[in-house]
Parts: structure tokens; sequence; C-alpha cells
């Protein structure tokens, strides 16, 4: 049997682009509307995703309150809860959320996970990510950020105390910012461990990624950048003891399908229209980490950058890309508005699944993470177009073969 | 007369505690009984009377059921209050408004070794961060106005920026700014259960409790502290009606449906509590018990309502708005 593409359906407020919500057929109430996301997570199981992946922010994504309520990421379900809620409504996929480091405490976290773990029979995954947003920071009595070392310092520490206690050790760990008494007072793990997902691609991040992740959650635009990432962080696995097929790497991809290119492209463009201007620079400065953007002429390019403590490998790949096609800022608003960063894909089922294919058998990607334009209409073109394709292809199973998220992805049991 | 069942899950068969489906089908009958709640109450720190993580757990039976009221604890040690006040919201709008936060005034020993504080806090200092703590969650509650959300796809508008406020609390514990990322509580603000009270918390519980859990002891005893709550309650401009203490009861197995059925009249009708919150381990004959027998002997002495009447956990409990601020 080949091997076969591993999918997540990352379900996102009202829609990845920064202007799904006002897609005429944008779900507007998706942030407080529960119903809807019991729909979108049996759309992703009856298409046999291996997961719902949840992202996670302890605040407002956008300072600016007049940027902000132009736009539908104010407001939403907190994760853990939400997930939580889906894990007995649905009854095989996996259940991935993200949380921090920065403003968590390793037990609760573990304990919190592992009780996820178990209402959902063995389908939860944590998302470890840390915090550089200082909208976060505000919120937890902190007056500047850490420096990026300090942050990883934190969350390597972290994963290390959360990881024993979910291998049920007891643990009596006094460390640099942490001590823990008492093992959890919870069984093991149906899946002998919650599923370790991470994101920083910074080489501090991905040394943590090559030490303790299950999964790897990416943004790359080009086969070029995937594939070098790809081998990079695989590259890296072999000094903590580990194959490399125990991390699946999962490039993000945020696709538009249609039933014909012209109509995909005219949906994807219909979408870039409802972009106002300033709400594409607002959501670009924050990617880059820089407040002023909006004092430079957008038709003009990018100014240089100083460097900074926020999202080191984000802001690396904005300015490539810009460099590279020589885009305006409101060019680049737009394009980076639109997928976040991500890569985006827009054509038939059959051209998506051409460039799904190429990186996975290619050696760039074990899989993606599918972050749907706008809710629920591009999640039902992607489980009803593109699937059914990749089935057709034999790059995807037709149905569950295990009960657990680690049997989905093909992954060790933990001893 | 309110009724809160608190459920002792661990209580329960060993090889029933983490069957979410048998937990479930009990607080599906709690809800066929019509009692306003049931709490489940969570620790940290050893033996804990929930398998589950209470939220989580509190998440799931949301999906399940449709009018009962979900009530979780919480440690004020275990979680920032930024983090526990955005948990509480997601679970009020994921019930429909059926949520509520049972926050202890009672520092476990053991939670904060597990939580990076191995040396605690001394009693002084954990009221007055409990105290400091609640103050933000219920501010955090009320970040967004209920008519804050536009939904003007047309406009652009997606909510009305002078709706959304600020918390900026800058206190001796914490400071945190604000506002939550979850919109305003379909009942306003979850419910807050205070639990663990002793004297010198009583009138920060009168100024912000929805409910509070006390424990019985002598009819006489009891409606002294009842009184004295009720005179506190009012000390601070609020309607004493406001503020529904429950006295715990636990269930003993050799009572009878109706000398249980007297000894919640006697103390009712002393007006010693405005309901009860009764133990019981999370088995279905302790519940087969008080829901088939004892209610129906209650409702036939006219103590407790048929059924429910609003949607909403504040809506059972005759509660309006979300306390005095």
């Amino acid at each position: 049997m080949t091997a076969r593409m591993k999918l997540g359906a990352f379900l996102w407020a009202t829609g990845h682009h920064i202007a799904a919500w006002r897609h005429p057929k944008a779900h507007v109430t998706a942030g407080v509307d529960i119903d809807h996301y019991i729909q979108l997570a049996r759309t992703a199981e009856a298409a046999k995703f291996d997961m719902i992946f949840c992202e996670d922010a302890a605040g407002l994504r956008e300072a600016n309150v007049g940027i902000a309520s132009q736009t539908s990421r104010s407001i939403g379900f907190e994760p853990i809860s939400l997930l939580s809620a889906l894990a007995v409504q649905t009854s095989r996929i996996g259940l991935v959320s993200t949380a921090s480091t920065s403003y968590n405490e390793p037990y609760g976290l573990a304990r919190t996970f592992l009780s996820l773990d178990h209402l959902s029979g063995g389908r939860a995954g944590w998302n470890l990510v840390t915090s550089a947003s200082p909208i976060e920071a505000a919120n937890f009595g902190s007056t500047g950020l850490k420096p990026h070392a300090d942050r990883y310092e934190r969350a390597r520490e972290f994963a290390e105390v959360v990881t024993g206690l979910w291998h049920g050790n007891a643990p009596g760990h006094d460390g640099q910012s942490f001590s823990v008494h008492d093992p959890l007072d919870l069984p093991r793990s149906p899946q002998g461990a919650p599923v370790m997902v991470q994101a920083g691609a910074s080489d501090v991040g991905r040394d943590l990624a090559a030490r303790t992740a299950d999964v790897v959650f990416t943004a790359a635009q080009t086969f070029e950048e995937a594939k070098a990432f790809y081998d990079d962080l695989k590259g890296r696995m072999a000094a903590y003891g580990r194959e490399p097929d125990d991390i699946k790497i999962m490039p993000g991809v945020s696709p538009v399908v249609a039933q014909t290119e012209a109509e995909a492209r005219e949906k994807h463009e219909e979408l870039q229209e409802l972009i106002p201007d300033d709400v594409g620079v607002a959501l670009l400065s924050s990617y880059l980490s820089i407040s002023d953007l909006w004092r430079h002429p957008i038709d003009g390019p990018l100014p240089e950058l100083p460097e900074s403590e926020g999202m080191k490998s984000r802001q690396a790949l904005v300015v490539e890309q810009s460099r590279r096609d020589g885009l305006s800022i409101r060019q680049l608003a737009r394009h980076f508005a639109g997928a976040r960063g991500h890569w985006r894909i827009v054509g038939t089922a059959a051209q998506v699944a051409d460039e799904l294919q190429a990186r996975f058998e290619g050696g760039a990607a074990d899989g993606f993470n599918v972050m749907p334009s706008y809710f629920p209409g591009e999640l039902d073109a992607f489980a009803t177009l593109v699937v059914p394709e990749l089935q057709r292809r034999g790059l995807f199973r037709r149905d569950y073969e295990g009960r657990t998220l680690r049997d989905h992805l093909g992954l060790k049991r933990p001893a | 007369m309110h009724l809160a069942i608190s459920l002792d899950i661990a209580a329960a068969t060993r090889e029933a505690v983490l069957d979410f489906s048998r937990i479930s089908k009990f607080v599906l009958q709690a809800e066929a009984a019509g009692v306003d709640m049931v709490a489940i109450s969570d620790s940290a720190d050893g033996p804990s009377s929930s398998p589950f993580e209470a939220t989580t757990l509190l998440a799931a039976l949301a999906t399940v059921t449709n009018r009962i009221g979900l009530v979780a604890s919480a440690s004020t040690i275990a979680h920032q209050p930024y983090n526990l006040a955005r948990r509480f919201a997601s679970l009020d709008i994921i019930s429909h408004g059926r949520a509520g936060w049972n926050a202890t005034m009672a520092q476990s020993a053991g939670e904060a070794a597990n939580f990076s504080r191995p040396e605690g806090f001394s009693d002084a200092d954990f009221r007055r961060r409990s105290e400091e703590y609640i103050g933000i969650v219920q501010g955090l509650w009320q970040g967004w106005d209920a008519d804050a959300l536009l939904f003007d796809k047309s406009g652009g508008r997606f909510h009305d920026p002078e709706k959304m406020h600020l918390l900026d609390h800058k206190g001796e514990f914490f400071s945190v700014r604000g506002p939550l990322n979850v919109a305003r509580s379909p009942q306003d603000t979850p419910v807050l259960v205070l639990s663990g009270l002793s004297e010198p918390d009583l009138d920060n519980a009168a100024r912000t409790a929805d409910v509070i859990f006390m424990d019985s002891g002598s009819v006489e005893s009891t409606k002294i502290r009842f009184d004295d709550l009720k005179r506190r309650v009012a000390a601070r401009g609020r309607d004493p009606d406001a503020v529904k203490m429950l006295a715990t009861v636990p269930l003993a197995a050799d009572e009878t449906p109706t000398t249980v059925a007297d000894r919640l009249e006697t103390q009712f009708r002393a007006k010693s509590c405005d309901g009860f919150d009764i133990r019981l381990p999370a088995r279905h004959p302790a519940l087969d018990d008080f829901a088939e027998r004892v209610l129906p002997e209650l409702r036939r002495r006219g103590l407790v309502r048929e059924t429910y009447r609003g949607a909403t956990l504040r809506a059972h409990l005759g509660l309006a708005g979300g306390g005095d601020q």
C-alpha cells in the first residue's frame, strides 16, 4: 500500500480569509453557534479527515478596535471547551487544539488535554505554541514580551513536564519555570498519550519540534520552501534518537475549489474584493510585528524592517515573498490577508489534487492542514470535490482504519 | 425551593468513572426530574471527585442536555483569571446560557504544589487574591454588551467598537486589560457559585455571588447564617433574593423518601435556606430514589416547581442580571 496523506480540517471563525464573514454564503454567527461547529466536525469526519485543528489566542487579534470591528475574529469559542463539546458529537476524527506555554501551567494543561483524550476515546492532540502577542501579554500582567529564546526555554521545560505527566510519571519536578509535585489523577491515555503538535518554524522552534513533536504544522508558499523545511526538520530528529516517520509534517493550504477553474478564480476574486484596505494592511502589520506600516504609501514597496522579538519565521516568509514578486504593500496585504501567509491553490478538484500530490510525493509534506477560506462552503467543497479525487488516486483513506488519532496518523504508541 | 445535585462521580463504581455515556445518562435523568442544576466538583490534587477535568466534562454534557444548569468547579490556583473567564464564557455559549462557575474560597493544600507555587498562599493573601480574581472574572464577563455584535456583512461592521469595553484592571495580584475574545453570555453572565466560605469571606460573597453553597447544621444554626448573609447582601445594595443560599445535604442511604422530604421541608419552611445542594454519588439507584420518590413528594407538597419555566440557569434560579456590577 502506498503511503496516504494526512489531512487536518483547520476550523477558524467564519473562515481563514480575512473577509470570509462578509461572503454571502458564510455563516456569520459561527462564533456563537455551537451547532455550526458540530456540523463542520461531522462534515470533516464524514470526509475521513485525520483531525480537526483549532488555533487559539488569549486575547484579541487586533489592537486597533476600528480594524478589529471589521473582522469576525474578536469573538469565538475557547477551543478546549469547543473540542470537548465536539468530542461527544463525533466518534472517529482527531481533535487538536492550540494552547500556549506562556500563559498556562503544565499540570493543568496536561490534565485538561488528557481529560479531552478520555472523553474522545483517544482522539486528542495539543498544538504547543509560545505567545508573542503584546495583546495577549496584557491579559496576564506582563508589561513586556519575553525574548524569543526565553519563551522557548519555558516551552521546552513545559513540554517535558506535560509529556512526563501523560506517561504516568510521578514528576517531583522542580525546574526553572515550573514545579509539579503529584502525578495526574487520570489513567493513561487510550492512545498512550495525546498527540503533540507544534508550529514554530524558527531554529529553536525546529529543535523543540524534532525532539518532542508528533505533528508539525507549518507555512510554506513554494515547493522549495516546503521541501527545505521538511528535510531540515526530519534531519534534526536523529540527534534525539527518533525516526523521520515519527513526525508528520503538515503544511497549511488554503484551497479555493470549484467545478471549473474560472469559477474558482471568480470565487476567490469575490472574497479578495471584500477586504477593506485598512484591514489588509493591519493584518500584514501584525504578521510583520510592526505597528506603523500604514504610514507607508500603500502602493509602494515594503519598507526595511527591524529585527523583532515576534514571529521570526513568519516575518522572513513575508519579506521574501514581497521581494521575490515585487509586490506593493496593498498587493502583499491582500495576498496575505487571504491565506494568512499559507499556501493558496485556486482551481478545480483535479488541479488542487495535482498540487497536493506533487508536494506529498515530492517529499515536501506528509499531509496538509486544510484552511477553508469560508465556512461552511469551502470545507464542503473540499470534502465533496477534492477528497474523492484524492481517494481515486489512492492518496487518501476511504475509511478510518483505527480508533485513535495516533492510529489515523500512523504514529507509534508511546511506551 | 431550588435544587442542585452535586455529583460525586468517584463514589460510583470504579469502572463507571471514565464512562461519559453513564455520566450523561445520570445528568439526563436529573434533567428529566427538573432540578435546577448539576454541579461537578473538581480538584487537581490527589483523588478528585470528577475523573474528567470538570470544564471539559461540562462542555460535553452541554451538548447532550437542553435545560438543566451545569456548574463546574475550577480553581483560582490552577487557572489564570483571563483563561478561566474565557473558558466559562465559552461554556455558557455552548450550553445556551446554562453554565456556572463554582469557585471555592478554601485553599487546597496540595494544589499549589502542582502549579509552581510550592509555598502556597497565606490565608489572608489567598482571600485577597480570590476577591480580586472574582472581580476580574465578573468584569471580563461584561466586556461585550449584549447588542455588540452587528453581523452587518454589506456595511462591513461585524461588531460595534463602542460596545466592547476594556477591563484595564491593575491590582495587587493581577493586571488584566481585556476584553475577552468570547461574546456576551446568553444569560448575561455565567452564574457565580461560591463554596467553602468562612466568616471573613461573607461580605465579598454577599457582593458577588449568585449562589452560595453552605454546609447545613441544625435548622437554627443554618437559619442564623442565612439571615446574616441576606442582611449582608442587602447592606451591599442588592436585593436579598439576588443571592440564593443552598444548604448542602448529603443523602444517607438509610433514610426513607418521606424522612428526606420531611427534613428538607422543615429546613425550607423555617426560611433557613433558598434550597438545597444534594450530594449524590453518580449511581443510578441513589438518583432513582431522589428523582422518583423524594422529588414527587416535594412536588406534592408544593415545594418544588413542576418543570423548567425558562431556558437559562439564571431563569431556573429566578436570578436577573449578573450581580450588582
